[in-house]
């Protein structure tokens, strides 16, 4: 089966094992191997690393972002190659569980400090 | 039967939905400005907005996604981070205007001026969002904002003549006011033709679960309930034509348009004047809130989705709050609600190349919709009226902000 990076996996839709929407593919990472053709290693997923393909004012507005603002555990979400179980037209599948990654950190932090009081409230 | 329920309850809401406070103002000031010479401007923006319109539904039926998502999974983020931002602020702007149009109706019911109520009635909009799901949202307002085809009733009670409204179907130039006069025509067409209508739609075909087989449904919905809907703009034109132009009043501002009923229904036009307005308002205000937050959401790849619970979308959710804080703010500060819709309207209509080019090159994508793509006819359309009003706008907004419009 033949790939292409750009078109097939770039800025495609993430999914976990069950289904759970975790992000885009924001970068791919590739190996570089002596003598061998390069392979996928990992791909990549964080405003960082969007915001490093924008330029770089976009870059160093979202490193100042990070500076102040502490939700996220790491700036990227780093998914192994081998853990993508799935290609298909809607959806990279990825054999994970999206609410443990760092791709989830927003999520859970907006749901636990904000959702959760305003479902209390309108409750 | 299930579709012929969808076909009924689509041309309904389509007709009930199509109205907001953008068409109210603008009708109402070309109306009482320069009789029926705009009508034109609503019939050229109500052909593409039934092609944008029957587009979207269309790509979603077949592709079972939604723009935002389609477009950076088959161009890229850098593609479509410029049409993105556009299309946030556009959308910021018309929730404002959907806010002040609601927060002034209960001024005319309350006597409690606007900026009192931008807060309380961004609650509610909230409240409806964050409660109701998309089929109670989608439906519920839409049926009530038929009450906006009080506006035809009354067009009718005038017994304008046939001739004249006829003759406002075809471009002529104005004999007076030119800036005024163009930055109008881009208003209506802004107005018509604004970017988060064939967005949510979209988004709309995805929450609704239609497959390829509602290509037909689609099609008679979008075509008959925006032909109906844009009657409703005919309408209050045609009422502030016949109610103001006469007297010499031009509108100004909101209040001098409330009293444009109470010719036709002396007894209770101003009710119906401010009902009207409110329950547009509010259904636009729910509509426009939604789009932004799935075009967000979809463009990240974050869960989305009217009828899930919010503590499983919370990013989703929190971003139509925070946009709609944001719009209530804008108004509660004092901003004219009129020259806000105004200046808006003719933004949508200058932005319209940013916003419909991404996706006027998806409906072309055969790998993606097969025998379903867009045709040439389809494309010549969208193309040509784009154009024109983008032209349009680059040109009247200058000219109107220098002459003080």
């Amino acid at each position: 089966m033949k790939l292409d990076l750009f078109r097939d996996i770039l800025d495609q839709q993430l999914v976990d094992r069950s289904g759970t929407k975790m992000g885009r593919v924001d970068g791919i990472v590739l190996e570089i191997r002596d003598g061998e053709p390069p392979v996928v290693d990992h791909l990549q997923l964080g405003l960082v690393v969007l915001a490093a393909r924008v330029g770089r004012p976009a870059l160093r507005f979202v490193e100042w972002i990070r500076r102040h603002v502490h939700v996220r555990r790491n700036a990227v979400q780093v998914v192994r190659w081998p853990l993508v179980g799935e290609i298909a037209s809607h959806h990279l599948k990825i054999d994970i569980d999206a609410q443990e990654t760092e791709a989830f950190d927003w999520e859970k932090w907006l749901r636990t400090h904000i959702v959760e009081k305003l479902m209390g409230g309108s409750s | 039967m299930k579709k012929a329920m969808t076909l009924a309850l689509g041309i309904l809401t389509s007709v009930g939905g199509f109205f907001d406070v953008g068409n109210l103002a603008t009708s109402a000031q070309a109306g009482a400005s320069f009789r029926f010479q705009l009508i034109w401007a609503l019939l050229l923006a109500t052909i593409l907005v039934i092609f944008l319109v029957e587009m979207s539904g269309r790509f979603s039926a077949v592709s079972r996604k939604a723009f935002p998502e389609a477009i950076r999974d088959h161009f890229g983020f850098g593609f479509w981070l410029v049409p993105f931002l556009v299309l946030i602020v556009v959308h910021l702007l018309v929730l404002a205007t959907e806010i002040g149009g609601m927060s002034f109706a209960l001024q005319l019911l309350t006597g409690i001026r606007t900026p009192w109520w931008a807060i309380p009635v961004g609650v509610l909009v909230w409240l409806f969002l964050w409660r109701a799901g998309f089929s109670a949202i989608e439906n519920s307002t839409s049926l009530l904002g038929l009450v906006t085809l009080s506006f035809v009733v009354a067009a009718f009670v005038h017994r304008p003549q046939l001739h004249g409204i006829l003759a406002g179907a075809i471009p002529t130039l104005p004999s007076h006011d030119g800036a005024q006069y163009w930055f109008l025509a881009v208003s209506i067409i802004g107005a018509v033709i604004a970017p988060y209508l064939f967005y949510f739609y979209s988004s709309g075909a995805v929450e609704d679960e239609w497959d390829a087989s509602y290509v037909g449904v689609n099609r008679a919905v979008s075509f008959m309930g925006m032909s109906f809907g844009s009657v409703i703009a005919i309408g209050a034109l045609v009422v502030a034509a016949m109610v103001f132009a006469p007297r010499g009043i031009a509108i100004n501002d909101y209040t001098q348009a409330a009293v444009m009923l109470t010719d036709a229904f002396p007894f209770w036009g101003f009710m119906l004047f401010a009902v009207s307005m409110g329950v547009a308002c509010l259904g636009a205000a729910l509509e426009v809130a939604l789009s932004l937050a799935y075009s967000v959401a979809q463009t990240f790849g974050w869960n989305w989705g009217e009828n899930l619970d919010p503590r499983d979308d919370s990013r989703f959710c929190l971003v139509y709050t925070g946009a709609i804080l944001l719009a209530s703010l804008v108004i509660a500060l004092g901003v004219d609600p009129l020259k806000l819709t105004l200046f808006t309207m003719a933004i949508n209509a200058a932005v319209l190349p940013f916003v419909v080019f991404p996706f006027l090159l998806l409906m072309n994508d055969r790998k993606l919709l097969g025998k379903n793509a867009n045709g040439f006819v389809s494309n010549a359309v969208v193309v040509v009226i784009v154009l024109v009003a983008f032209v349009l706008a680059i040109v009247s907004v200058p000219l109107a902000i220098r002459g003080g419009s």
